[in-house]
């Protein structure tokens, strides 16, 4: 109230004072000059208060001059033209001279917004680059709440109409800000902006209340707020890859502990185990007993080793590296690393001319080794290997003539701790099998079983040419 | 009598290795470290060495190139289960590895093996190489087997000849593909496949059954005194 009073109280007082000045130097400076003078108080008022105390300045200016400089003196008459002239450039630059003003204003009030907006961005985005993405989107908030009203970021759907939730999958999907005071969906109670440009996968939103005077949201506060939408989306999105790479990060070291624990207990029981075997083989050429503890401790390696296999599978740290192999190669490597108790025979007929297979070497050998000692535990007096080519497929199978495995434990012969029921002669830890699954699919490899024409169990590994 | 360095920092192992090398006919010069196995090698009169390639003080991947230097066939004995290892062993020059727990007359057998090889001086200079059954004449690109001519085109050629030069050590694959193939195709396990399988067609008795030509999986390939 006070800045409209003195608004006009300013200009009117710069009329009383030019009146003054000019009627009393009249006579030195002459009309011209005079009539010039009552610009300045019209300039005044229409540059600081806008039109309103501009066309009061002009007119008072208009009539002063009239009144007391146009002869006749202290009347309104005039006799020639020269007021209408006096009253038509007063009341002229009254009004450019306050539309410029005013547009000037305009301009600066525009630019003070924009650097608080600025600043505020900048608040933000070091909230944001300190990792306080809570924080950050907090302020947003109440920024944007304290300048545009009611503004939500929680994403939640509660008490937005079916029109406004409509609003918010548009903007989901397309990246566009939609809802009031957008082209889209303009009818919605709330402007929606999403916090991703397109085709980023917006996954989340910003909705701002249509505003309380009930008229049209400016563009241009769209626009600043889709700023403000798009920083935080950034900044979250920032954060998020920061926070996967971490947990990635920590995800490899566990996976390098686990390998590192697992190879050092490896290390750990097969040191003393080959202090124990080395030591008995020499005894065992002179004493029966320490034979038989030979063969303990050859058995207890052998179960350490199906463990550890098995602890391998289990947290996932096996990392296959497929090479091409010779089928032979692999048979002939597994015979020589397997014992074949007296009377027992052990063979294959893999055609020499079967294609390469690909499989890591030293997985394949370990899954080899557990079938032929499993085919050997149950054969009554022999085990084959053989192979053949279908469907471009290579498959690959260890056999014996033992009683093989009923129908119904087929299905769970594979899992860990499995065993026949009854007439088990296999002394292993009851791993081998499932190892042998663990190592085959790991490998990309299928494994089953069937009856063999020897009569006993057939497991086949089927695995790409 | 051969002097053999042991290396491993079990005393444990080292006292069986001292007994096994002892059943074997050979003097055992244990060493706990990398360093005392520096400090042995100095001191001379080592005919091979065994070593544990965890040592407390140094990678023992590092003394391989070192014993190598001095003429002192290396066995590497490793509790590791990592075949990569192992290949990297053979590659800086190891003749052999022993995977732990092992079989005392297994090991006499490898090192028996590895001094044998040693013996000789390295084949290159050699025009005439044989190993077991085989005869290669390097000289006139000849090879035979129980004196039967075989033909050989020429990567099968070569591919003998690698292997019979290395007198039962085994290479490793990529050792054998860069003899024979060159340094680009180190990479390229096919191609040594099937030259294998084509050599055998012509020197094993029966492809199916090779007792010549052996496969250590993952690592490479060796031959064996039938």
């Amino acid at each position: 109230m006070w800045r409209v009073l003195t608004s006009y109280a300013v200009p009117l007082l710069g009329v009383a004072l030019v009146t003054w000045i000019t009627s009393t130097m009249l006579a030195q400076w002459g009309l011209a000059s005079a009539a010039l003078l009552f610009l300045l108080p019209v300039l005044l008022g229409a540059a600081r208060g806008g039109l309103g105390p501009g066309l009061v300045a002009a007119l008072a200016g208009a009539g002063a001059y009239n009144f007391f400089l146009l002869p006749p003196y202290f009347s309104f008459r005039v006799h020639g033209p020269e007021n209408a002239v006096s009253v038509l450039v007063l009341v002229l630059v009254a009004f450019v001279t306050s539309r410029l003003a005013t547009r000037l204003r305009a301009r600066e009030e525009e630019a003070n917004a924009r650097a608080a907006i600025s600043e505020e961005l900048a608040q933000i985005s070091r909230l944001l680059a300190k990792g306080a993405p809570v924080e950050a989107l907090e302020r947003a908030r109440s920024y944007v709440a304290g300048i545009y009203g009611p503004v939500r970021i929680d994403g939640a759907q509660d008490g937005f109409s079916s029109l406004d939730q409509a609003a918010a999958a548009w903007a989901m999907h397309n990246g566009d800000a939609t809802g009031h005071g957008t082209g889209v969906m303009a009818a919605a109670e709330w402007t929606f902006l999403p916090l991703s440009p397109k085709g980023r996968g917006a996954h989340a939103l910003m909705a701002l209340a249509r505003p309380a005077d009930g008229h049209t949201r400016p563009m241009v506060q769209i626009e600043h707020m889709q700023q403000v939408a798009l920083l935080l989306g950034q900044g979250c999105d920032r954060i998020a890859l920061e926070e996967e790479r971490r947990a990635r990060e920590t995800l490899a070291e566990s996976d390098r502990l686990r390998r590192t624990f697992l190879a050092s207990l490896a290390h750990d029981f097969r040191t003393p185990l080959t202090v124990i075997t080395g030591q008995l083989e020499a005894l065992a050429t002179r004493s029966p007993e320490a034979g038989e503890a030979l063969n303990a401790a050859r058995r207890l390696e052998r179960t350490m080793s199906d463990l550890i296999a098995a602890a391998r599978i289990e947290e996932g740290s096996l990392r296959p590296q497929a090479e091409s192999l010779d089928l032979i190669d692999a048979a002939d490597a597994a015979f020589g690393a397997v014992a074949v108790p007296a009377g027992l025979s052990l063979g294959h007929a893999i055609p020499a001319d079967l294609p390469f297979v690909q499989a890591d070497a030293v997985l394949l050998h370990h899954v080899l080794i557990n079938l032929i000692d499993n085919a050997l535990g149950h054969a009554a007096s022999r085990v084959m290997l053989g192979a053949a080519l279908s469907d471009g497929q290579v498959a690959l199978w260890v056999e014996d003539d033992g009683p093989g495995v009923p129908l119904d434990q087929r299905a769970r012969i594979f899992e860990r701790f499995a065993r026949i029921e009854g007439g088990d002669r296999a002394q292993g830890s009851g791993l081998g099998l499932a190892i042998v699954r663990g190592f085959a699919e790991a490998m990309g490899m299928q494994v089953s079983i069937e009856g063999s024409p020897l009569g006993g169990a057939r497991f086949i590994l089927r695995m790409a040419a | 009598m051969n002097r053999v360095l042991v290396v491993d920092d079990e005393p444990a192992i080292l006292r069986l290795l001292g007994a096994v090398l002892a059943r074997g006919g050979y003097e055992a010069a244990g060493a706990a470290t990398a360093s005392a196995a520096l400090a042995t090698l100095r001191g001379g009169g080592l005919s091979a060495a065994i070593l544990d390639l965890g040592l407390p003080d140094r990678d023992g991947l590092e003394l391989i190139p070192l014993l190598r230097a001095a003429h002192v066939p290396v066995i590497v004995l490793s509790a590791r289960e990592d075949v990569g290892e192992k290949v990297a062993a053979l590659d800086l020059g190891a003749s052999d590895y022993i995977t732990k727990p092992f079989d005392g007359e297994e090991l006499l057998a490898r090192l028996r093996v590895a001094l044998r090889q040693s013996g000789h001086p390295s084949g290159a200079t050699q025009e005439v190489l044989a190993y077991g059954p085989l005869r290669i004449d390097t000289a006139r690109h000849e090879a035979s087997i129980e004196g039967r001519a075989l033909t050989l085109p020429p990567k099968e050629f070569a591919l003998l000849q690698a292997l019979v030069e290395a007198g039962g050590r085994i290479l490793t694959h990529a050792a054998l593909l860069e003899k024979v193939w060159g340094r680009a195709h180190v990479g390229d396990v096919e191609y040594l496949r099937v030259a294998i399988r084509a050599l055998r067609l012509k020197v094993e008795e029966d492809p199916a059954h090779p007792r010549l030509i052996r496969n250590e999986p993952g690592i490479g390939y060796r031959l064996m005194e039938a």
